[in-house]
């Protein structure tokens, strides 16, 4: 094989891979593009881009429809209360996890990892006929039920890899210096794993906030959670009021992206055991 | 007949950093060269250039008469040892050093012969289809070693070849590499942070710093006749003793320390110069030794501790002006020399090294 | 001078077997009552004798394979089918676009491009799957700004095949930030100095990451490749909206005997099915990982 086409194998390369990234990119971003600017659009049908005049009618609309207003209400309740429990709960079984080696470890850390290998419809279906037939009714309870056991994993291993990822002689230390066990938690052990509970908060209440599969099935006419209420609503009809929700939905995952990158920083959030391969 | 490798005026920034600050240097061919400096230096950067991974931003390489500024790595035929070597881990030894003889082309019924006589050249007959973690470090070296000089490059650049190894292994490799490089007989540029390693294996010693090399020579020029204060202490452990000249004779001149020592040294074009004699240089002796073997100087102090290192031993002695000398010296068993005790010490004239002072680079003299 | 017994230093700070009890207790009972029993229950239902018109089954109904061997049917293979023929194909594809991307995050991008291109990938993990889907819709969907640019190539965008596509680029979507994310590590592990040391032995760049790259990284491709599928054939928003009923999914099929046809425990046997795939597909991942954990 001669330099020249060596050289010519590696500009193909070159190209190839930069227009696969463009290629990549433009998929990745272009839908959402498309969605803002048309959550803006003046015109009452679905016409070719980029929309004459700009309004904001959709947003009007969207804030005045009953099934949005209740449904975001009830998705918030849900998702703050979700992630509360998780934290308590999560953080205390990952803790517990760490610091002791007790016969059956893996086996319970199996346990707290599993809601994340069982599909959430199985969990959402196995959760109605659960709670119907113990007489469990009530909508809310039975939101919350299955967001807590969709969410806790995220919980449990983040703060899980946070834990084994901290350097175990700075509690010693604390130790040697006269701390108790207590004190040592406190003091040394808890501010250094708060990124890990901050991610697996933050990534819960997304979760939470975001569940269609197994909220599809809890719900009751009178509650339910607004991507519930806006699938039941993107099936019956295409308006651009659905755009505007979007935006809105964009925007919260934004915040929680700047919640990350404040307090966890998104280099650490790669060692944070989310995506391991 | 052309060099075997020319720079000129190469230099290369990476951001607001100079890595190779206008550097220019050829290398004859079947030389074997040691690029040596602290980390950080441009040291790595100058091989990477000469490897094609780097481009220069300004200036020109040559390869063998051929320019091969704009060529990229698999166009020059340039052999290189990586530190820690980057064998390739999902293939075996025999793989590893096919690898280059496949995609430069060699026929492909001789590459298994090929690759046994590289092996015999190591001396690692029958490893083979070993894979390089069932190697040793020193075995590991070897393959890499194979590895670069099987396509019989005209150049062979070897990155700190060594330094992965421990102590022991590393002065048995040496000698060992030193014999394989000689055997293939091709042009070689070394490049480490340990002047040992430079001056053992080097013919030539370029001694590098911040981006530039400050002084080419014979080790043993390198490190008797250092430029720069610089170049004395990245050499080896060394003395300084700052003075005055107070008088000049032919070729030498008088001097006192701060402290007060008076010393005869070479001359130095400036009065207020630094001295750097070496601590092997300086004979010690007990306080009443009044001739001193006839030093050109001498001076009495006192020991203030003993350090042994094995074979060789250093005593750090303070002058009774107040200055402390390092002195090396073989360990001799049961002199009882220990701190506290009074004694002289004597160096002759071409053991001192003078230089103008407060001229840490020698750069500007 | 008497010898001071040297301890080894602790490993663990040792704790209370009691105060393990009590940290783990609340997560436990609450897997077990919200999470065990259920699927449990699940099991049960599976098992139950279906009476049409009935919702639920009734407690003592007589247990059965019934409901099992009623999935061995070509619709409930078709379903089977699609799953999978799309979920590997949005895996491989979301594999093809990550490689790259990932590669060049880790080894060319400068530290600010870095940041950016990670925020990004994280948001779009973050990234709701209703706004997902629906942007997807509105982009590409058959009634969506695209639509002229199809049916100017001769695309029907009504056609079987274009919502198996549009399905299909949901899941890729999604998958694509993920398996970037999975592969930074992979990448950031292997030694760039092997692509050097193979340019230096005359390979030219395509051919050394072809050679070493590409190898050097296959365990955590593969580990991606398997996270994308669990991921996919568990998806449950993207085929029911952007499938529009046409392309179903196992997961689909679970909510449409739940919520069309009241068919109780047809739908808890396609779910312990499902579950079985899932569980099947990583314990593959977990192979996967020990094999790359015993040869390191």
């Amino acid at each position: 094989m001669t330099g020249t086409a060596k050289r010519l194998g590696d500009r193909l390369l070159g190209g190839a891979m930069i227009a696969m990234l463009g290629l990549v990119l433009a998929f990745l971003v272009t839908p959402l593009l498309v969605t803002c600017l048309l959550a803006f659009d003046a015109r009452s049908f679905l016409g070719p881009l980029p929309p004459p005049a700009l309004s904001m009618r959709w947003f009007e609309k969207l804030v005045s429809l009953d099934y949005v207003t209740t449904g975001l209400a009830t998705s918030l309740k849900i998702a703050v209360l979700t992630t509360s429990v998780d934290v308590f709960i999560g953080t205390a079984a990952a803790v517990a996890l760490d610091r002791s080696n007790f016969p059956g470890r893996s086996l319970v850390m199996a346990v707290f990892l599993s809601p994340l290998i069982v599909p959430a419809v199985v969990i959402g279906f196995a959760l109605l006929l659960f709670l119907s037939r113990i007489g469990i009714v009530d909508g809310f309870t039975r939101l919350l039920c299955g967001h807590i056991v969709i969410t806790l994993p995220y919980v449990v291993r983040t703060v899980l890899a946070s834990l084994s990822g901290r350097d175990r002689r700075l509690t010693e230390a604390a130790l040697v210096l006269g701390a108790t066990e207590h004190q040592a938690f406190w003091n040394i052990t808890l501010p250094l794993i708060r990124s890990g509970m901050v991610t697996g908060a933050v990534f819960a209440f997304a979760v939470s906030l975001d569940d269609v599969a197994v909220s599809m099935f809890l719900t009751d006419p009178s509650t339910y959670t607004l991507p519930v209420a806006l699938v039941s609503n993107m099936r019956a009809s295409f308006d651009l009021t659905i755009a505007a929700a979007a935006v809105l939905l964009m925007a919260v995952s934004a915040v929680l992206i700047i919640v990350l990158e404040r307090f966890v920083g998104f280099d650490r959030l790669l060692g944070q055991g989310l995506f391991r391969s | 007949m052309s060099n075997a490798v020319e720079f000129h005026r190469v230099s290369r920034r990476f951001g607001a950093v100079t890595a190779v600050d206008d550097v220019s240097f050829s290398i004859a061919a079947g030389e074997t060269v040691a690029l040596l400096g602290p980390s950080g230096c441009g040291k790595t950067s100058i091989l990477r250039v000469i490897a094609g991974f780097e481009r220069p931003d300004h200036g020109t390489v040559s390869i063998g008469g051929r320019d091969v500024t704009a060529l990229k790595p698999y166009e020059r035929n340039v052999g290189l040892l990586f530190q820690h070597y980057a064998l390739f881990p999902h293939m075996t030894v025999a793989e590893n050093i096919a690898y280059g003889l496949r995609h430069r082309g060699a026929d492909r019924r001789e590459i298994p012969d090929r690759v046994e006589a590289m092996l015999a050249l190591v001396r690692l007959q029958g490893f083979g289809s070993r894979r390089p973690h069932q190697l040793s470090g020193g075995q590991q070296q070897r393959v890499a070693l194979a590895r670069a000089l099987a396509t019989r490059p005209g150049l062979i650049l070897l990155d700190e070849p060594l330094s992965a190894l421990d102590a022991k292994l590393r002065q048995d490799l040496r000698a060992e590499l030193k014999q394989v490089l000689a055997a293939v007989n091709s042009t070689a540029m070394v490049v480490t942070h340990d002047q040992e390693e430079a001056m053992s294996l080097g013919e030539r010693v370029f001694l590098m710093q911040a981006g530039r090399i400050v002084q080419v020579g014979a080790p043993s020029d390198v490190y008797g006749r250092p430029g720069s204060r610089f170049a004395a202490d990245f050499m080896g452990r060394t003395n300084w003793i700052e003075a005055q000249v107070t008088r000049r004779e032919t070729g030498l001149a008088r001097a006192l320390s701060r402290s007060g020592l008076s010393l005869t040294v070479p001359d130095c074009p400036s009065d207020a110069i630094d001295i750097c004699v070496r601590p092997e240089n300086i004979i010690l002796s007990a306080a009443d030794d009044a001739d001193q073997h006839g030093m050109a100087n001498s001076a009495k102090g006192r020991i203030l501790n003993v350090a042994l290192l094995g074979s060789t031993r250093q005593i750090l002695v303070e002058m009774a002006g107040g200055e402390q000398i390092l002195v090396m010296q073989a360990n001799r068993v049961g002199d009882g020399l220990g701190p506290g005790q009074a004694v002289t010490i004597g160096f002759p004239v071409d053991a001192c090294i003078t230089m103008p002072a407060g001229n840490p680079t020698g750069l500007a003299a | 001078m008497t010898a001071i017994p040297v301890q080894p230093p602790p490993i663990a700070i040792p704790a209370p077997p009691r105060t393990t009890l009590f940290l783990l207790a609340p997560g436990l009972l609450l897997l077990f009552a919200i999470f065990a029993l259920p699927l449990f229950g699940l099991v049960l239902e599976s098992l139950k004798q279906y009476v049409p018109g009935r919702v639920g089954s009734a407690v003592d109904a007589p247990l059965t394979l019934e409901n099992y061997r009623e999935l061995a049917t070509p619709s409930f293979a078709g379903v089977l089918y699609e799953t999978f023929k799309l979920s590997a194909a949005a895996s491989l594809a979301g594999l093809l676009a990550a490689f790259p991307l990932a590669y060049c995050i880790v080894r060319r991008f400068s530290p600010r491009q870095r940041a950016v291109c990670i925020g990004l990938l994280v948001m779009l993990v973050l990234l709701s799957m209703l706004v997902r889907t629906y942007a997807l819709e509105l982009a590409f969907g058959s009634v969506g700004v695209a639509r002229p640019l199809f049916l100017a190539l001769g695309i029907s965008p009504t056609s079987r095949w274009y919502t198996e596509t549009l399905v299909a680029a949901g899941l890729l979507h999604a998958v694509v930030p993920m398996c970037t994310l999975t592969l930074l590590g992979t990448i950031q592990n292997i030694d760039p100095r092997f692509c050097d040391a193979a340019q230096s032995l005359g390979a030219p760049a395509w051919k050394a990451h072809l050679g070493i790259t590409v190898p050097l990284a296959l365990p955590g491709l593969v580990s991606a490749f398997l996270i994308a599928m669990t991921f996919s054939i568990s998806a449950f928003v993207i085929p029911m909206v952007l499938g529009k009923g046409r392309v179903l999914f196992l997961s689909n099929t679970i909510y449409t005997r739940f919520s069309d046809v009241a068919n109780y425990p047809s739908g808890a046997a396609v779910s312990i099915v499902m579950l079985v795939i899932s569980l099947l597909v990583l314990s593959l991942v977990s192979l996967v990982q020990r094999r790359r954990g015993s040869r390191s």
